[in-house]
């Protein structure tokens, strides 16, 4: 498993925001879904190694975050794309993606190829010398999962990656993940239930910390049927029929 | 001129695709490899040479108080320190350099500078090796301009030497401040401040105003200071456990 959390909790002073996660993930696309403030950014920042857990077991990648040699190893493995990526404004695309290959340890021989490949994989060939300042916020986001993919992680951790991207871009976003998930496991935090729907082979509902949905999209649109949940989509109307009934 | 063959022959190569064992997409993106390829400075070949880690090489060179407009304005700063030194006899690079030194290793780096933290905190080379060599590579800079200022403002050798230990003290001040605070503004405040209370405060305890870099006894207290606030640098950047 590339990912295997115990009983993971995440406590932020009295708010607890991630209430006691058992996960475990292979290869594939996993779409984590919930409304605001279920958990999914602390669940990902965690499986990210950038905060540590309050308590529970996590491994990724076969290793122990927890222990610096380890960490650097998953770290050399992973990518991410956090939710509010920022940006140096005074670099180009390239330069971008470049820097965080330099600081994933990526070999120096192989930087400028897969540096080239990620911005081109993105669509970004003709930006590839622009300036990150003069670019759109759908451009800037795909220049950050082109970082993220830059040294072809075993675990790629996106939230709210399709945010800002127009419906061409998500397309093709929802191509690339899938593309992805055939060798890395790839864990998507979205609001988007089409996206889940489109390019997720697992699905993870949160919601006040916990994990209250774990299966396919299938199974989720299969919990809405026949009732009189809201949504405008099968998907969606899983997804409220589960958080219905978890709230009863 | 071209004839009619040469033509005829750029058409048919045009309309031609491509042998099917050549993937265009491999070719097209070793192409792009090599023209979207950053040529690599001098500094940041010796940096890379002598961290032995390209990243760190490359974190170092993209120091905001390493650029060279900072680089410039840090030498402005202390030539106008001299020429008041020449024209007064104060030692106004002494006071000076301290204070230049703290604002500049506060906006070295941190969450309150780096737009890309949460990113930074996430790769392999860590983010307190970054914060260490860029804070070096910062002070060394500072002390080299500073000393050399200090030089060419004629002062005895007691002040020319005497703001070192209040200049890592300081420094050790802004940058302990930024790292808390996760804001390099606060840093330059505290450290600006927290210099300036100890210029004057010398200056109201000896009638002196470079007091406060030249009292030997304040020496052990200015090391204790700094370390203490390396300390608490330490501590902050540390990965947290349990409830932050």
């Amino acid at each position: 498993m590339n990912v295997a959390t115990t009983e993971l909790t995440r406590r932020f002073g009295r708010t607890m925001a991630v209430a006691g996660v058992t996960l475990d993930a292979g290869p594939g696309v996993y779409g984590l879904l919930g409304p605001n403030g279920a958990g999914k950014t602390s669940l990902l920042r965690m499986l990210a190694t950038v905060i540590p857990p309050s308590s529970g077991r996590i491994r990724l990648l076969g290793h122990d975050p927890d222990i610096y040699r380890q960490r650097r190893q998953i770290r050399r493995r992973l990518g991410y794309v956090p939710q509010n990526l920022g940006f140096y404004p005074g670099f180009t695309v390239v330069e971008f993606v470049e820097y965080f290959a330099l600081l994933k340890e990526m070999p120096s021989a192989e930087v400028h190829r897969a540096v080239a490949a990620a911005v081109e994989r993105v669509g970004l060939g003709d930006k590839a010398k622009a300036k990150l300042r003069t670019l759109s916020g759908g451009m800037l986001r795909r220049v950050g999962i082109a970082q993220a993919i830059v040294n072809e992680p075993e675990l790629l951790l996106l939230d709210e990656p399709t945010a800002g991207l127009d419906p061409a871009q998500r397309v093709a976003f929802r191509a690339l993940l899938r593309d992805l998930g055939q060798r890395a496991t790839v864990i998507v935090s979205t609001h988007l239930v089409e996206d889940v729907g489109a390019a997720c082979t697992q699905v993870a509902l949160m919601d006040r910390g916990k994990i209250v949905f774990h299966g396919t999209p299938d199974e989720l649109t299969a919990r809405g049927v026949g009732t009189t949940a809201a949504g405008d989509a099968p998907l969606e109307r899983g997804y409220s029929a589960v958080l219905a009934e978890t709230r009863s | 001129m071209t004839s009619d063959h040469e033509v005829g022959a750029d058409r048919v190569s045009a309309q031609r695709p491509a042998p099917r064992d050549v993937d265009l997409d491999r070719v097209w993106v070793g192409v792009a490899a090599e023209v979207w390829r950053r040529r690599l400075g001098p500094v940041e070949r010796l940096a890379g040479r002598l961290l032995r880690s390209p990243g760190l090489a490359r974190a170092l060179v993209t120091t905001p108080s390493l650029l060279l407009g900072w680089v410039v304005a840090t030498g402005v700063v202390l030539l106008a320190g001299v020429l008041a030194t020449l024209e007064t006899g104060t030692p106004y690079v002494a006071l000076l350099a301290p204070a230049v030194a703290a604002a500049g290793i506060a906006y070295a780096y941190g969450p309150g500078i780096d737009p890309a933290w949460e990113l930074s905190c996430s790769v392999a080379v860590s983010d307190r090796l970054v914060l260490l060599v860029r804070a070096l590579a910062v002070f060394g800079l500072n002390a080299a301009f500073g000393l050399a200022a200090s030089a060419a403002s004629g002062v005895a050798t007691a002040v020319t030497l005497g703001w070192l230990l209040p200049m890592t003290a300081v420094c050790a001040l802004a940058l302990a401040t930024a790292t808390v605070a996760r804001s390099a503004n606060v840093g330059v405040a505290a450290g600006v401040a927290g210099w300036v209370i100890m210029i004057l405060a010398g200056q109201a305890a000896t009638g002196r105003i470079s007091a406060a870099v030249t009292t030997s006894v304040l020496w052990l207290p200015y090391l204790t200071f700094a370390c203490c606030c390396a300390a608490i640098v330490l501590y902050t950047t540390r990965i947290p456990r349990g409830t932050s």
